[in-house]
């Protein structure tokens, strides 16, 4: 069995005496399709161009087949290999048909008009790409996905065992993007074709590609499959983005689910808990880590949305089973969590049985005086499962104290409100007379938030 | 409505061949209409009869007895000459015209672009001042034609490695290069011109190009060039099409973009020295001739080097008779005529499109 193998050694490129690109290795063999993945001016594209013989490599050697590629005329090398240009500076004026026809040359004579083997041969590959009804057509006159299908088809007109994409989903949309994708998957799977692209949707990459190459101050930083390649640790470090990395259940692929980018953290040493559930935290957890306060959660089931999202975000959290009501057990761990954080946010969860023991712990903890931000977005009475139950509760948070506040968007700039009053009534604690600090509403307390009781 | 294009493709070449018959038919033609173009009334027929005498077998069964001695040597030393010229210069202009342009994907480029022009005009400047009384004869090219043709030559070259970085040579580093130098030998041409004194009439006359003194040498001399420059240009003008598609891209296609690129500039540069040298700088057809062609068969370069070549032939010829006949005594330079019929028929074509049009 004769495998093709496209093998990269130790390629270093420059322009002039700047390295753009050092020791890339890859071996790459038919039916593999090969994600080239890495942020901007990681040299992801210098790679292709080395491979594709548009830029000599100043070290290392690219084999097809054993043979140097650059060691082989250009004609002979088109035969082999075919590029799917990022944005196709395309022949004004030609139609489509002209255009997948020049796909054609390195096999045709100097002299030579085209053959019917030729036309079969385009005629197949534009059925394949589904552009044969746009044959007599401009190229100019095409839309971004059609002509991105032509191009490919020129690609297949030559033939090719390599199949190099340049970011061939850029201005597509999504149904083009999945369209072009599958295409080129189901030709490296059907033509045993050797296919390497430069992609920046990973999620897409994950999709399609069955293994990647991640590149890294013009470096690789790691080659393998999807798996090995694509976990949060190389995304962190490569694209300095905190991401999740899951296994749909759909599509059994990786996805990436990319967070906000990294921000200095103002490290405000506090700690915020959360009584959430059904997806009601998630932004807030969210929000509230991202101003760099110290979040807990709970009480919360397994499996709840909010569970998941906290796990997530590596937030600490008071849990019970699944579909479980909470026991005193948890209710009691919850309650000393509460305890040693500076705020508690109650979130627009509805309350049934299950858990109404959150609510009790809560008035518990306002009783003491921990600083309580109540989220009323929607009223109690419409979430209430208990018979009236938690809208008393309410009822008595709201008397001792507890803040009502309507969306959740006003939550961070009430809470770093509250923290900074707080730190600086600690620094302030020696200066301040004693008859001031057990005043703590006119300092604590933002003015005008309070809802009239 | 697939089938239809397959076949329109596969019937595609005898198309073209017959596109490019009726090109040679029509130039014929014109050929023969613009012989009739004088001041001497000379008919069709002894036009005809003329020609036929000059083809041999033909010329047997022709009898020429009615023709005047003084009509042949009109038809065959003054008028032919010169309808001739204007043929090969127009279709050398344009045919270069398509080269340029094709390998520079630029719709400015025209054969005078990288000083082809300014080179001839600067060259023929110095031996009008210098070297006006030298009888030399090289091949059917007086003294003015070589240097003028030298001059055209040089310069392209002069600009093509001034632009060369490297290996490479970068499409706008050369035009701008071209414009550069154009300036410059400009330039030194006026020094030259003012500081001499003399002889100016007839380089200004020359410069604004036409067909006035040519001779049969002067045709053989230039004819060659264009040929062979023409017919080894249509041997890459597959290349050409995927040059439009952009350098990379034809290299990946298998096309060494380097090498077409040089063969394209020498032998468009070796036109345009040749046709410069015998008729001056005359503009707008190599520029709009290919453009014109292109707006009405397409870009194809395999049938857009022929038929430009033969368009530019025939315009060319016709604006030459125009501008033999148009304003009595004094002639206009030929370089008005082909502006101003040029022009109009040029944007009505571009209007027509419905579409944007770009190179």
């Amino acid at each position: 069995m004769n495998m093709v193998l496209l093998s990269v050694d130790g390629v270093e490129c420059r322009y002039g005496s700047v390295k753009i690109l050092e020791n890339v290795s890859l071996s790459v063999k038919e039916g593999d399709f090969v994600g080239i993945l890495g942020p901007n001016g990681s040299g992801k594209t210098t790679l292709l161009k080395s491979i594709s013989r548009t830029l000599k490599p100043y070290k290392g050697t690219i084999l097809l087949d054993k043979t140097d590629i650059y060691s082989m005329k250009s004609v002979d090398l088109a035969k082999h290999m075919a590029i799917v240009p990022q944005e196709s500076n395309i022949g004004f004026g030609f139609a489509a048909l002209d255009i997948v026809l020049m796909g054609r040359n390195p096999h045709m004579k100097r002299f030579q008009m085209e053959s019917e083997k030729d036309m079969a041969i385009v005629r197949k590959a534009m059925n394949r790409t589904n552009t044969w009804y746009l044959a007599d057509r401009p190229i100019n006159e095409l839309s971004g996905g059609e002509k991105q299908r032509v191009v490919i088809a020129r690609a297949l007109a030559q033939e090719p065992k390599v199949l190099l994409l340049d970011e061939p989903l850029t201005h597509l949309d999504m149904i083009n993007q999945l369209e072009i994708m599958d295409l080129v998957k189901g030709l490296c799977h059907t033509e045993r074709l050797i296919v390497l692209t430069v992609i920046h949707d990973l999620n897409l990459a994950a999709r399609y590609c069955n293994s990647a190459l991640l590149l890294k101050d013009r470096k690789v930083f790691a080659v393998g499959t999807l798996d090995e390649v694509l976990t949060s640790k190389n995304i962190k470090s490569v694209f300095q983005v905190d991401a999740i990395v899951k296994k749909s259940l759909v599509t059994n692929s990786l996805y990436v689910i990319p967070l906000s980018p990294q921000k200095p953290s103002l490290a405000r040493k506090c700690a915020i808990h959360i009584i959430c559930g059904a997806g009601t935290g998630t932004l807030i957890m969210k929000a509230l880590v991202d101003e760099g306060y110290e979040v807990t959660a709970g009480v919360l089931n397994m499996l709840d949305t909010d569970y998941e999202s906290a796990e997530l975000l590596k937030i600490p959290t008071v849990n019970e089973a699944p579909f479980s009501p909470i026991t005193e057990q948890t209710k009691r761990a919850n309650l000393e969590m509460i305890n040693k954080a500076a705020m508690l946010v109650i979130t627009s969860v509805p309350f049934g049985y299950g858990n109404l023991p959150n609510l009790e712990t809560s008035l518990e903890a306002v009783k003491r005086g921990v600083r309580t931000y109540v989220i009323d977005e929607v009223p109690i009475e419409v979430r209430d499962f208990t018979g009236g139950k938690a809208t008393a509760l309410m009822a008595e948070l709201r008397k001792h104290g507890a803040i009502f506040i309507k969306h959740p968007s006003e939550l961070p700039t009430l809470v770093n409100a509250t923290h900074d009053l707080m730190e600086l009534r600690k620094h302030a604690q020696t200066e301040i007379p004693g008859h001031l600090k057990n005043e703590p509403k006119a300092i604590t307390e933002p003015t005008g938030r309070k809802e009239p009781r | 409505m697939t089938d239809k294009v397959e076949s329109k493709y596969s019937k595609r070449s005898s198309r073209w061949k017959l596109i490019l018959l009726l090109l040679i038919v029509a130039l014929v033609v014109a050929i023969i209409f613009c012989l009739n173009i004088g001041f001497a009334p000379i008919s069709f027929s002894d036009i005809l009869t003329i020609l036929g005498k000059q083809i041999p077998i033909l010329n047997r069964s022709i009898n020429s007895s009615a023709v005047s001695t003084v009509n042949e040597t009109i038809i065959l030393q003054i008028r032919l000459p010169r309808v001739l010229a204007g043929a090969l210069v127009g279709a050398g202009l344009a045919a270069a015209g398509v080269m340029y342009q094709g390998v520079f994907r630029n719709p400015m480029a025209d054969s005078y672009l990288l000083g082809a022009s300014a080179g001839a005009s600067f060259g023929y400047t110095l031996a009008a001042i210098y070297a006006g009384s030298l009888a030399l004869n090289f091949f059917g090219f007086g003294i003015f034609q070589i240097v003028a043709f030298v001059g055209a030559v040089l310069t392209v070259f002069l600009v093509y490695f001034m632009s060369r970085v490297g290996n490479k040579v970068p499409i706008a580093t050369l035009l701008l290069s071209g414009i550069v130098v154009n300036i410059f030998i400009l330039a030194l041409q006026t020094v030259f011109e003012l500081r001499s004194g003399k002889a100016l009439i007839g380089i200004v006359a020359w410069i604004a190009g036409g067909f006035t003194n040519i001779t049969w040498t002067n045709i053989y001399a230039v004819f060659p060039f264009v040929l062979i420059g023409t017919v080894l240009a249509y041997f890459f003008t597959k290349d050409l099409n995927m040059l439009a598609m952009g350098d990379d891209t034809a290299q990946h296609l298998g096309v060494n973009t380097e090498r077409v690129r040089q063969i394209m500039l020498l032998t468009g540069s070796l036109i345009t020295g040749a046709v410069v040298s015998i008729s001056g700088v005359i503009g707008f057809v190599g520029l709009i001739i290919p453009h014109m062609t292109r707006l009405v068969i397409g870009p194809d370069h395999r049938i857009l080097l022929p038929t430009s070549a033969i368009v530019g032939g025939i315009f060319l010829m016709l604006c030459d008779s125009l501008a033999r006949i148009a304003t009595g005594a004094s002639e206009l330079p030929v370089g008005v005529i082909t502006a101003l019929a040029g022009t109009p028929f040029f944007i009505y074509l571009l209007r027509k499109r419905k579409t944007i049009y770009s190179l």
